[in-house]
């Protein structure tokens, strides 16, 4: 957690820039009068169109306010806004440590945990470290029992041991993370205490980093929220109105085929999520200490496949709805479970296991988890087929969903 | 006589039970400017957007310029122009645009000032359709029929709810297209601009078509059934009377 003056001036810079560029895409006509566009007539005209129609819905798209709104700047406001009260209020994770065993190696471990600098660890009694964790005053309590580090008679290998640890049920998030950090460290010892593998039962590879923070928990998860809104709301309402307000039937009345315009919709759905992962990331890490520990073409490709799920799911909305009045109701009830049970905000850890057979397939909660999989632990693609393989079959249940729905009137 | 442009034979279209269009045939020929005529729910619109491959023909045959509407819908559209009685346009996108827009769409390359120019509006070349009057709208979505040097264009009710200054700016307007050899087929509800306007007439009502001709020729038929007007008519109208007072001068 480092955020120098140098960093904030130049993320505010950057962002100025931005900001200015926004605003010369929105602002009306083109920049330059006189001279007509000249164009060399073209065979490939189904190009020619699709490109046209997406140029023309990606303006229309920086020109529309509240759809700038809500898929740029809002997700960037909430990382700013959690980024900085995550700094400001929680310096670092409270944990109290419990140490029942005498042997040298449990007092390294502890000693590891101390020069953790997101970590403030107290030494005190089991019955103390309840009282206080029950109380909210610390986030993880974690205990070592007697018989860690003792050494078999015969093996002269350290016993398998368990520490335990409970967090607070009130602030879960921070006490997953620290419990996160807290089994990297533990997997680091095992690494350097044996090296006969069977013995390390947490993964540790391609971890660079222990230092994660609340910001690497949201950043993913407002992630995934901003490609949902993108993919349901962004698309079924602006095809809906393009819908009752006849603009469909005027594309329908060139010889385009209407579904030219439905796939420029989606492009230019699809450049707002690639942008809205590059500024998330890219602001995250220069300016709020996210850490992008696994591959980010992985973390990309991710959030472009969310991005195709979601505006299945928008043209679902969009091909059935009539008018706003049907398509606002039926975009709020497919996204809102998702935006709350789908480990957003909070990790679905507290649900009953009952909800949580029925959230884990949830689109939302496949791209989640393997958003954050990728960046806080460095999961590589092939250890995701589970999340890759849940999207798909959504996307392709959707589509074929979509376009049974579909009506252009 | 000129050779017909578009031909309509016995074209029919049912929604289940409900016979919206029962049979209509007429022929347009080139250059012409064709009025169809009729009130609410006559049918009119139904028999336009199945002429222009907007919607599918139950039976019966559209020919345009040799095409079969119903077996090249593609292909028609490529040479017709077609103006929607709801024209809307997307938001957001300045007029220039908007022709450059329908430039690809049609693969043409018309000049989006020049066709602005057309319709009087060079000088709104970067607004957006939203800030427009009700005659700068209609002139725009004319300009946006012409992009693709069209043989024909279709104009479903042009002048409803304009005032008299813009109905008669129109009227100029379709005058001005016609005068470059373009077919102008068109609805209406006022009987005055279909008789300054159209060089022969269909009047539909429930489905068919009643009457066809010119408009000098269905007056005089009617005449000689023997017809008397209700009063005579004064040799000026209200409307000339609003004209006069309040000029010719557009208002928008």
């Amino acid at each position: 957690m480092h955020l120098s003056t140098n960093t904030i001036i130049i993320g505010a810079v950057v962002i100025l820039v931005l900001a200015r560029l926004a605003w010369r895409l929105m602002h009306r006509g083109r920049p330059a009068e006189g001279k007509p566009r000249v164009r060399r007539p073209t065979k490939h005209r189904w190009l020619r169109s699709v490109t046209s129609l997406t140029v023309a819905s990606t303006k229309m798209y920086f020109r529309n306010r509240s759809a700038v709104f809500f898929t740029l700047f809002l997700p960037l406001a909430f990382i700013g806004i959690f980024g900085l009260l995550s700094k400001s209020s929680t310096p670092a994770m409270k944990l109290d440590v419990t140490n029942h065993s005498s042997a040298e190696l449990s007092k390294n471990v502890v000693s590891a945990l101390k020069q953790v600098g997101a970590f403030n660890i107290t030494e005190t009694s089991e019955s103390s470290a309840r009282e206080q964790l029950s109380k909210g005053k610390i986030d993880l309590q974690v205990i070592i029992p007697a018989d860690f580090g003792s050494i078999n008679a015969k093996t002269h290998q350290f016993e398998t041991s368990n520490i335990i640890t409970h967090y607070n049920a009130a602030n879960p998030g921070t006490g997953q993370t620290a419990n996160l950090i807290l089994g990297q460290i533990l997997a680091k010892f095992n690494d350097s205490v044996t090296r006969t593998p069977q013995i390390i039962n947490l993964q540790s590879s391609g971890v660079k980093t222990n230092n994660l923070g609340e910001i690497d928990f949201l950043l993913p998860g407002i992630l995934g929220m901003t490609i949902m809104q993108l993919g349901i709301f962004s698309v079924a309402f602006a095809f809906v109105s393009m819908k009752t307000t006849g603009m469909l039937r005027r594309i329908q009345a060139t010889p385009t085929h209407p579904v030219n315009f439905v796939l420029a919709q989606a492009i230019t759905r699809l450049l707002i999520g690639i942008l809205d992962v590059v500024m998330l990331v890219g602001l995250g890490v220069w300016i709020f200490g996210f850490h992008m520990v696994g591959n980010f073409a992985e973390f990309m490709l991710f959030g472009v496949i969310g991005t195709i799920v979601f505006l299945a799911f928008g043209f679902a909305v969009a091909g059935y709805a009539k008018d706003e009045n049907s398509a606002a109701p039926i975009a709020n009830l497919l996204s809102f479970p998702m935006l709350l049970l789908s480990g957003v905000f909070f990790p679905a850890d507290g649900f009953p296991s009952w909800l949580k057979d029925v959230t884990s397939h949830f689109p939302l909660t496949y791209l989640v988890d393997a958003l954050r999989s990728i960046a806080n632990l460095g999961t590589p693609i092939t250890q995701l087929t589970g999340d890759l393989v849940g999207l798909l079959v959504w996307g392709v249940v959707m589509f074929f969903v979509a376009v049974r729905l579909f009506r252009w009137e | 006589m000129a050779e017909a442009l578009l031909e309509i034979k016995n074209l029919r279209k049912s929604y289940g039970d409900f016979e919206a269009v029962k049979g209509v045939s007429f022929s347009v020929k080139k250059g012409e400017v064709f009025g169809i005529l009729g009130p609410n729910g006559a049918g009119k619109t139904t028999t336009l957007e199945m002429i222009e491959g907007m919607r599918p023909i139950t039976s019966g045959t559209a020919v345009i310029d040799g095409l079969d509407v119903a077996k090249q819908p593609y292909a028609v559209k490529e040479r017709i122009g077609i103006q929607l009685q709801a024209s809307a346009f997307f938001p957001n996108l300045s007029l220039v645009e908007l022709l450059d827009l329908f430039n690809d769409l049609y693969a043409e390359s018309s000049d989006p000032m020049q066709l602005l120019k057309e319709v009087e509006l060079a000088e709104k070349a970067r607004s957006m359709v939203k800030d427009l009057s009700g005659g700068q709208k209609q002139r725009f979505s004319i300009a946006t029929t012409l992009v693709n040097k069209p043989v024909a264009i279709f104009l479903d009710e042009p002048t409803t709810g304009l005032d008299p200054q813009a109905r008669r700016n129109l009227w100029d307007l379709v005058a001005q297209i016609k005068k470059k050899g373009t077919t102008v087929i068109l609805t209406t509800h006022y009987m005055e601009e279909a008789q300054v306007l159209c060089d022969r007439i269909a009047i539909m009502d429930q489905g068919k078509i009643i009457a066809e001709g010119t408009p000098t020729a269905l007056i005089n038929q009617l005449l000689g059934r023997g017809f008397k007007p209700k009063r005579t008519v004064a040799p000026a109208t209200l409307e000339d009377v609003f004209i006069d007072l309040t000029g010719k001068a557009l208002r928008d």
